[in-house]
């Protein structure tokens, strides 16, 4: 019995690279999905058939071809301003992913970065940045938004780094634990003793140790990031229209529900939730064959 | 041997599932015992208010120059003269009145056994105080114009004025609250703050309870002046999103809802019992081109300008926004319910014209227009004039700001290429074209000399018909050089409930709310 | 253990006046309260009245510095769009957002507890994906659809609960959902780790080469010891809820500290949005302070490592 459990920890803490892909429960479907989504992104340009930001107004709330009064002209239909639903959602995709991505990749640079400083240095730089830490997330994420978004105005750029500085926080308070622990060990110690500088050692030491956490919480922020703009798009401080972002799509159409102009709603909708539910199974998957020990994600 | 943990225990797991069960059928429950309709009460009206309502409302002292404030003193309070259904200048607590030939004194009778909500008479020293406790939107304008009130008896109040002013009685019955009366024995005796917290009026209805910004409960007033109203009992509830207004509204849950646009006005169009009432407000919606002073710009192209009257689609935004309820009216700031209105001729959607004005000046193949800022409340009204102009080629990005920002950005004159404005002050036709049109205003990025030298011309003129010619040409110059490029006249649209009768909507020019309050009457059941 | 605490506590202080300092020059610099209390084209004259009336015409420093003596008497100011005080208006609605979140917090363990413990003991099976997947349903959903959704169903089709508002019971039901939603996900991951931590310990396989029946481990020991870290990151989260619950509040018409603020931002009612930050912030930095606390005192490593 006790050799088995040694085994199984064994598996978990794993990290070889084959073994990852080759894993049971490898997460494959929602790796197509992000794939697909990620694809449709880069050849938006091919893929759409109309200019998803221009729409005739005679054309509005016309119906997937599928139901009455729908066809193949706008295959998914088209919104309040007569623009094709399918052209959207394409663009959209890049939109969302651009979005998506930066501001994740923003906010783990700053948040890993401070992190990894706050932890390393300690002293009065850690606690300078962990108050700053706390004070920050004692603010309200999107009660900041919408004053940084008054403050810049809204732009694709302005909602990127709107996000990335509301969320760098996870990422410190996250690594900066995992540096404290990291202090202690060995090869640090060695590293210290052959006389490296510090920034060498948190370069080439710390930091590598503590890619794994940052890339799991990454791939779990996704998600928060892409509903959050949406969020900051039912305030109407979003991505500016008549940009394609899904998040604006969704709170746009949200009326439409309510009038039976469902698909201005569900498609988006649909697009958000696969992409924040793949990337979630996904990140969720990481995290327990990278990194065990991470849990308050 | 390599298994999870979890595999070890083999024995099924049936626990939590079971409680997942029992708990989904007890939220079943729940809902079948529950409730229908709770605004049902005989005689009580259900607001959904789209606009957090704020105690300073309930008191015409503070009245900002904002419309909003008006939704509750039409029913607490009541004024001299105020605008009412067929005119602006409606007989409230004022019987009649009457103006001397220089201008200079106006004498108001007022009217006998008028009682305030805790039964004190309203005297001409309510009326004097009122005025002079008044402290909103141009009272500093308008105190400092009056030289004395005076009060010979109860029931007569004159005002003498400095200098003769023709705007008297549109500031003092329309635009401010200062012609509003509070009872000053009343406000004397509990003082202000109380008087704040639980106010006295003179209007058909007294109040109840507040909660600032969630609910206000209004009762009717028997012995108000006109005659007792038919509603016994007003509820306002604050409803912040548009989509809950109208679920609120179809389910029964209140009577009459504020502010449902878009497609949302199209259903309750559709849905059986349910009525659409729009009133056209005084925002007048149009693009404004602050480069038009700038030589290097295209803007300062007559003919570029033309061309963004040309294509913008009027009416198709009217129909797919307002449901066709806005008024195109090819006016650019000056409403077509405001004194000394000039109808200018009605626009036309022609993208062919626009393109050829677009040629003309040089610009056949379209060209970056820059930003086009508007404030983001308004953005679909934006969004769609941005893809009217993006199909003849003017190539410009929505920045939709949120709204303080907007003003802001828009009143210290930041904004360069397109701006959208949608004024909503209340005044006259002189009033709007200080702040928008004339050397000095507060919206003015640059003006013409020949519109400007006009303004100070108009504002002495005390024979009606000279100053309305002035007023008339003024407008025709900025129809003339395209300084704007009209929309439209907003349509406000709301919804009502199948146990109204009459809403009391759109009967008062320009007021976009429910009043007379005293005229609301409910479906007998 | 003293010191570690007093020390902890200054932290705190230096936090939250930091908060204080950022959050009253930040909403200074993005917009004139007084133009959003006129028309547009209102006269100086009316703006600089209402400027004085607010006390916007004095130096910055000053009017901080009047902010923070009043604010250590327990004074907010009083708010520009209601005229009412800050502290009134922040009790009356305290309690809602009290309900609203514990109310959440119950359904969001509820979905999230269960899900996490099948995922944990049958990593893998059809349940564990069905309970995954409905964990971070509510997480994939931007929570104004949601609201919508479930409005549309209950309230116009249905018409079990009412669309919106407070006052009986059945009106927190939706807007609980949405919001406790959104935090389910979070529940079932720690809860997974932490079950799984705790099923790889000695002490459980001790339990089970005793010979006691599998559920009997689970429910009785496993669960027991897994609880913890949830039920605090359940507390963190509770206080999340009460301020962040923006959305859900704007959707029902929920009379909460959410709505306050988010209308005091729009207003640029200046009082109202610090005091209501200050209050938050405060209710976070204390909730930090008192977990690092009993952290310290369950592990004592922490206390001296600090």
């Amino acid at each position: 019995m006790s050799t088995t459990t040694i085994t199984e920890v064994a598996a978990i803490r794993d990290t070889g690279r084959f073994r990852l892909l080759r894993s049971r429960d490898f997460p494959l479907v929602p790796v197509l999905i992000i794939l697909t989504i990620a694809l449709v992104a880069v050849f938006a340009d091919f893929l759409a058939p109309h200019n998803p930001e221009v729409g005739k107004l005679a054309a509005r709330f016309k119906p997937p071809f599928w139901m009455a009064g729908g066809s193949m002209t706008y295959p998914l239909g088209t919104d309040q301003l007569g623009r094709d639903m399918l052209s959207r959602l394409i663009f959209g995709a890049r939109v969302s992913m651009v979005v998506g991505f930066t501001a994740v990749i923003f906010a783990g640079v700053v948040g890993t970065t401070l992190g990894i400083i706050s932890g390393y240095m300690g002293g009065w730089v850690d606690q300078a940045i962990m108050r700053l830490t706390d004070a920050w997330l004692a603010l309200p994420a999107l009660t900041f938004a919408i004053f940084l978004a008054a403050i810049v105005g809204p732009s694709e750029m302005n909602i990127v780094i709107i996000l990335a500085l509301v969320y760098w926080t996870r990422y410190a308070r996250i690594v900066r634990g995992e540096v404290l622990s990291l202090k202690e060990r060995e090869f640090v110690r060695l590293a210290v003793v052959a006389g490296c500088s510090k920034w060498t050692i948190m370069r080439k030491h710390i930091l590598p140790n503590v890619m794994n956490s940052a890339v799991v919480l990454a791939s779990l922020m996704l998600g928060v990031v892409i509903v959050a703009e949406a969020s900051l798009s039912f305030l109407g401080v979003g991505v500016p229209p008549p940009k394609p972002a899904w998040g604006l799509m969704l709170s746009d159409g949200k009326q439409g529900l309510m009038v039976g102009y469902w698909w201005l709603t569900v498609m988006p909708g649909l697009c958000i939730m696969l992409m924040v539910l793949s990337a979630n199974l996904l990140g969720d998957w990481l995290r327990v064959k990278l990194d065990p020990q991470l849990r308050q994600l | 041997m390599t298994r999870s943990p979890g595999e070890l225990f083999a024995e099924p797991f049936r626990l939590h599932r079971r409680d997942l069960l029992a708990l989904s059928a007890a939220a079943g429950l729940t809902g079948a015992l529950a409730h229908r309709a709770e605004a049902a009460a005989p005689g009580q009206l259900t607001y959904a208010v789209h606009i957090s309502l704020a105690a300073s409302w309930l008191d015409p002292g503070e009245t900002s120059g904002l419309i909003t404030p008006f939704l509750l003193l039409y029913a607490l309070h009541d004024a001299l003269v105020k605008p009412m259904p067929g005119t602006a200048y409606g007989a409230g607590l004022a019987e009649s009145w009457t103006a001397s030939e220089d201008g200079l004194t106006y004498d108001f009778v007022l009217r006998p056994n008028t009682l305030f909500h805790n039964g004190d008479p309203v005297t001409s020293d309510d009326v004097k105080f009122s005025f002079e406790r008044y402290r909103g939107a141009n009272h500093v304008d308008l105190q400092g114009r009056v030289a004395s009130i005076e009060t010979p008896d109860p029931r007569h109040v004159r005002f003498r004025l400095k200098q003769p002013w023709p705007d008297f009685l549109t500031f003092y019955s329309g635009t401010t609250g200062a012609g509003w009366i509070v009872p000053r024995k009343h406000i004397e005796k509990v003082g202000e703050e109380t008087f704040k917290k639980a106010p006295v009026g003179a209007g058909p209805f007294k109040f109840v309870s507040f909660n600032p910004g969630i609910e206000l409960v209004l009762e009717a007033f028997g012995q108000y002046w006109q005659k007792p109203p038919p509603v016994k009992r007003i509820v306002m509830k604050v409803i912040p999103d548009e989509g809950t207004r109208l679920a609120a509204l179809k389910s029964g849950e209140v009577d009459i809802a504020y502010s449902i646009r878009g497609e949302l006005a199209e259903e309750l169009r559709k849905a059986p019992g349910l009525k659409l009432e729009a009133v056209a407000v005084q925002g007048t919606f149009a693009v404004y081109f602050p480069e038009q002073w700038t030589p290097s710009s295209p803007w300062h192209d007559i003919r570029i300008r033309r061309a963004v009257n040309f294509a913008i689609d009027h009416e198709g935004i009217n129909q797919a926004l307002t449901q066709g309820y806005s008024h195109v009216t090819g006016s650019g700031v000056v409403p077509d319910m405001f004194e000394f209105y000039w109808q200018p001729p009605k626009p036309e959607y022609n993208p062919d014209k626009a393109r050829k004005l677009l040629a003309e000046a040089g610009r056949a193949n379209g060209f970056d227009a820059g930003f086009y800022y508007c404030d983001s409340s308004y953005a679909n009204i934006g969004e769609a004039v941005v893809n009217n102009l993006r199909e003849v080629g003017i190539n410009v990005r929505l920045r939709p700001i949120e709204r303080a920002g907007f003003l802001k950005g828009w009143g210290e004159k930041q904004y360069k290429n397109l701006i959208q404005i949608g004024p909503g002050a209340s005044g006259n036709a002189a009033t709007r074209m200080e702040s928008l049109v004339v050397k000095g205003g507060q919206f003015v990025y640059g003006s013409y000399p020949d519109i400007d030298e006009l303004f100070p011309r108009q504002a002495i003129e005390l024979d009606r018909a000279k100053r309305e010619a002035i007023l008339h040409r003024m407008q025709e110059l900025v129809y003339e050089k395209s300084l704007y490029a009209p929309i439209w006249q907003l349509a406000f649209l709301n919804g009502v409930g199948p146990r109204v009768e009459a809403s009391s909507f759109g009967r008062i020019p320009g007021f976009p709310y429910t009043a007379p309050y005293e005229d609301i009457t409910l479906k007998s059941a | 253990m003293r010191q570690f605490v007093l020390k902890r506590f200054c932290y705190s202080l230096l936090s939250l006046f930091l908060l204080s300092v950022t959050i009253f020059f930040f909403v200074r610099v993005t917009g004139d309260p007084a133009t959003l209390l006129t028309e547009p084209g209102a006269s100086e004259a009316d703006i600089a009245a209402i400027h004085q009336k607010f006390g916007l015409d004095r130096p910055l420093v000053v009017q901080y510095v009047l902010f923070m003596t009043s604010l250590f008497r327990g004074d907010l100011g009083q708010s520009f769009y209601y005229q009412t005080p800050v502290m009134d208006l922040y009790w009356s609605r305290l309690p809602h957002s009290l309900l609203l979140a514990a109310v959440a917090m119950a359904f969001s363990l509820i979905i999230g507890i269960p899900s996490g413990i099948i995922a944990a003991v049958r990593i893998g099976s059809f349940w564990d994906s069905v309970g995954k997947v409905f964990a971070l349903l509510g997480l994939s959903l931007p929570s104004f659809f949601i609201g919508l959704l479930m409005i549309l169903l209950f309230s116009v089709y249905l018409g079990w609960l009412p669309s919106s508002g407070s006052g009986t019971p059945l009106h927190v039901i939706m807007p609980a959902f949405a919001l406790g939603w959104y935090f389910a996900a979070a529940h079932m991951r720690l809860t997974r780790s932490s079950m799984l931590e705790v099923l790889g310990s000695e002490y459980i396989k001790l339990a089970r080469l005793k010979g006691l029946p599998q559920r009997l481990v689970i429910a009785k020991h496993a669960f027991k010891n897994a609880l913890i870290p949830v039920l605090t990151l359940a507390g963190i989260n509770l206080v999340l809820m009460i301020n962040v619950a923006v959305i859900v509040e704007t959707v029902f018409a929920w009379p909460g500290i959410g709505r306050l603020l988010y209308e005091g931002i729009s207003f640029r009612d200046f009082p109202v949005v610090q005091g209501v930050v200050i209050l938050g912030g405060a209710m976070i930095v204390a909730v930090n302070l008192l977990v690092d606390i009993v952290y310290a005192v369950i592990d004592p490593r922490i206390r001296l490592g600090s």
